[in-house]
């Protein structure tokens, strides 16, 4: 009688997979930068090429909000001016939207002003309501 | 003399079988939230804002912008005429482009403005002011 060979059975050896495993999962952990960005949003108006009408906006309707180089602003609503800080702003810019939803806001900066002058009082705007925002300067 | 008999110990052991199913459903979790960072950009002390919203991620072009007035679009560094082209080539690769900017707090503003009108004359009219949240 031939007696047969056993077999060895073919098998992958799976004590070291956890291994493998940890080894792919701190490189992936090491390597992940979760970067979501966060900012404020705003739509710019498109250039006008002659065809459009120019529309005309009522003085009642339009609020101008003026920062100059050293980040001071000053409000000018209907007839008044005044110089206001920006603690202040977000309350009264709220009242003026809630009084008149039309209103359009128009945030001048000066040339020289700082960046981060112009996202705070965007940021408040944005905080107090209002939905139509205007960016220009000088 | 009675010899007392030792109860034997019940052998405790973790459970290693199901180690590997949980390393490799960290591992796909992992794999799957990487996006690798295409862009280096330069470095830039962005301003801090409250009502901040989330900027879809898919559509969006990164301009960054550093207090010198040196703006770098892609790792380019681009100067302002320029940039309306740049962004006229990005709006035909993607229709739903939306711009973000990555500027420091520091710049003046006047820069701004005239990235601004070249977003304008460009047709790009969705920007976004990146801005970390205000605690």
């Amino acid at each position: 009688m031939i007696r047969r060979k056993r077999k060895d059975l073919g098998g992958i050896p799976t004590a070291s997979m956890s291994d493998v495993a940890f080894l792919l999962l701190v490189f992936f952990l090491s390597t992940t930068k979760f970067d979501i960005k966060k900012g404020l949003g705003i739509v710019l108006p498109a250039v006008s090429d002659g065809t459009q009408k120019k529309v005309k906006l009522k003085e009642d309707n339009l609020t101008k909000i003026w920062i100059d180089k050293d980040g001071i602003i000053t409000l000018k609503s209907g007839g008044n001016e005044q110089i206001i800080p920006m603690s202040e702003l977000q309350k009264t810019i709220h009242q003026i939207v809630k009084d008149n939803p039309d209103m359009v806001i128009s945030l001048k900066t000066d040339r020289k002003s700082k960046y981060q002058y112009m996202v705070k009082v965007l940021d408040k705007l944005q905080a107090s309501g209002a939905e139509k925002i205007s960016l220009s300067t000088n | 003399m009675a010899i007392i008999k030792k109860s034997a110990k019940p052998e405790t052991s973790i459970p290693t079988a199901s180690m590997s199913d949980i390393a490799f459903l960290l591992l796909l979790f992992f794999m799957v939230s990487t996006v690798f960072v295409r862009e280096k950009g330069i470095p830039v002390r962005m301003p801090k804002a409250a009502s901040i919203e989330k900027i879809p991620r898919n559509h969006s072009a990164t301009i960054y912008v550093n207090k010198n007035g040196l703006i770098s679009i892609d790792d380019f560094a681009v100067s302002i005429p320029d940039v309306k082209y740049v962004m006229q080539k990005k709006l035909a690769e993607d229709f739903n482009v939306l711009t973000c900017f990555r500027t420091d707090k520091d710049t003046s503003y006047g820069i701004m403005s005239d990235i601004l009108n070249q977003l304008r004359e460009a047709q790009t009219l969705r920007v976004y002011f990146e801005a970390k949240l205000q605690r």
